[in-house]
């Protein structure tokens, strides 16, 4: 509204000075940037996607000589977090990679743009990432461990843990990530800072997913409070990064 | 620790109430622990096990269950836990603090407030590992309070490697802060998310019930204890720090 | 002993070293982080003391 009244007092005055732009017309130009410079290059969602494939060959060599069965269930939910986790550090470490290399950072910390749409609109291509990359990792993983066991009928609302977690790990991995490109070390520390912070966000989308898989009464039981945890855990954690965003990306 | 509220605040220091208070509080802190060390062993009866056949009168009771000594460990275990956490809280407090007035004292606070919070926790870690070991046979168990340490004491360690990655002062600072928070934050969800899912996959091993009175004024004297232990301890490395600083500063000034 | 007895206090013998351990490991672990504090504060006043020497050795210099 404020924004609207200045509008109509320059353009009365005919002042040449531009009417600053509302904060989610920044928030989608920042995001259209992100989202055309990854897919003119498409490098980090091909380099993520191919790191995904080698984590699923690591892990069919760390299963090859156990030949699990059913029980294969009940790892399965683990297994494919620990997939995201690591291919969402490899991410998380390249989306400020492009901002730091052409003072590009500092370029848009000199216009007046509203530190929560930066925030929000790093936080949004990373989650586009991260889907894009599950959306083809995902299947790959059932497809190459499909010998192992049948998941039970329930197994299509892994989705939902799915997406409740990649929304919080972009969230609170957006704001780590701004801290850890900016130290020396840079890779080592996103991952000493990134695992103990998104532990319990991990915990609750495990189980989760295993409950889904395995199916049963444990769906009923356990998918509902896993759930909700997390969608907890994403609530505060978002919050609180977007608050404290505005420190961290102008320090 | 010597907050005050007004137009000018007022910056911690050396000598300010805090320290004139540390050595009384010190000694009250050792006095407190020893009389708790001693009031767990020989006031507090031992906890009974595992039901034997039989009864036998011990002291004037009757006894007819095992009774258990590995239990004396929570009455230091508990106090050393609170002590850490509230370490972390304070931490959190100052990194607040510096965020909002970017005083260079209040950075020095929260990293002194979260390295007693290390210490604490190694000192929770240690006792827990001792008593895990003992009772359930194991020197791990992804129970949801040794879990929660294990998680807690890894985003401190991060913190200090943090520390010790970035040069630019006010940059430390800042990046030092919102870890401090945002531990803050992770370390009570990640104990409620552990500790609320069912685990219908990993049964949890609970072997614990209430506390008695006398047990809960054991643990109350020895958390009163450690409280002041933790005080002290942090208002000397205060001192040492400050000093540290004052030092350095005084260097570049001759240099100059 | 009596096997009743013996089997009320079986806990006690075999848990002692741990517990024995935690106590003595709290206060390693607070003794070592005083030590830490001490010499920090020992490193921090010989710093202390050269830098008055050379404040000293300059004054005379003037």
């Amino acid at each position: 509204m404020a924004d609207r009244k200045k509008e109509k007092l320059q353009e009365s005055g005919r002042s040449a000075i531009c009417a600053r732009p509302s904060t989610f017309a920044q928030y989608k130009t920042l995001l259209m940037k992100d989202l055309k410079q990854e897919f003119r290059t498409k490098d980090m969602i091909v380099s993520m996607g191919i790191y995904a494939v080698l984590v699923i060959v690591v892990f069919g060599v760390a299963l090859s000589f156990a030949k699990p069965g059913s029980e294969f269930l009940e790892v399965s939910g683990g297994l494919l977090w620990s997939l995201v986790v690591f291919t969402s550090l490899l991410g998380l470490n390249r989306s400020f990679s492009h901002e730091m290399e052409n003072g590009c950072m500092e370029g848009m910390l000199l216009a007046p743009l509203d530190r929560g749409a930066v925030f929000l609109a790093k936080m949004t291509s990373n989650v586009v990432f991260l889907l894009i990359v599950e959306v083809v990792a995902v299947p790959l993983y059932w497809l190459f461990f499909s010998s192992y066991a049948t998941p039970a009928d329930t197994a299509w609302m892994m989705i939902i843990p799915l997406l409740v977690g990649t929304v919080g790990i972009a969230g609170i991995g957006t704001l780590l990530s701004t801290i850890t490109t900016r130290t020396r070390g840079k890779d080592v520390l996103l991952a000493l800072l990134f695992v103990p912070v998104i532990f319990p966000l991990l915990y609750a989308c495990v189980s989760a997913t295993t409950a889904v898989l395995i199916g049963g009464d444990v769906v009923a039981d356990t998918l509902m409070v896993s759930l909700v945890l997390a969608v907890g855990y994403d609530v505060i954690m978002i919050l609180a990064s977007w608050i404290l965003y505005e420190f961290v990306v102008s320090a | 620790m010597g907050k005050s509220k007004g137009a000018s605040p007022k910056l911690p220091e050396v000598g300010q109430w805090p320290d004139k208070i540390a050595p009384a509080v010190a000694i009250a802190g050792i006095v407190l622990t020893t009389l708790g060390f001693l009031m767990a062993f020989f006031y507090v009866p031992p906890v009974a096990g595992a039901a034997v056949d039989g009864v036998e009168l011990i002291g004037g009771m009757m006894v007819a269950n095992k009774l258990l000594i590995s239990q004396k460990i929570f009455y230091f275990h508990m106090p050393v836990a609170m002590v850490s956490f509230v370490a972390l809280a304070f931490s959190c407090y100052y990194g607040v603090r510096f965020l909002m007035t970017r005083e260079w004292r209040y950075d020095t606070c929260s990293a002194i407030a979260i390295e007693i919070a290390l210490v604490f926790v190694v000192a929770t870690m240690a006792t827990g590992e001792m008593w895990t070991r003992f009772e359930w046979g194991v020197w791990w168990t992804w129970e949801p309070r040794l879990t929660t340490y294990l998680v807690l004491m890894l985003i401190v360690i991060a913190y200090f490697v943090l520390r010790s990655a970035v040069d630019e002062p006010e940059r430390r600072g800042v990046f030092c802060s919102v870890i401090a928070i945002i531990a803050t934050i992770d370390v009570p969800i990640c104990f409620a998310i552990t500790r609320l899912i069912p685990s219908s996959i990993h049964p949890v091993v609970l072997r614990e019930g209430g506390m008695s009175g006398e047990m809960g004024m054991c643990v109350a004297l020895v958390a009163a204890g450690m409280f002041c232990i933790g005080f002290a301890l942090y208002r000397a490395r205060f001192g040492q720090v400050r000093l540290a600083q004052r030092v350095e500063a005084m260097k570049e000034s001759l240099e100059d | 002993m009596n096997p009743i007895l013996a089997e009320i206090y079986s806990t006690v013998i075999p848990s002692a070293p741990y517990v024995i351990a935690a106590y003595a490991l709290i206060w390693i672990i607070l003794l070592v982080y005083v030590v830490i504090i001490m010499r920090g504060n020992q490193k921090a006043q010989k710093q202390m003391m050269l830098l008055e020497e050379q404040l000293a050795e300059l004054k005379a210099g003037k």
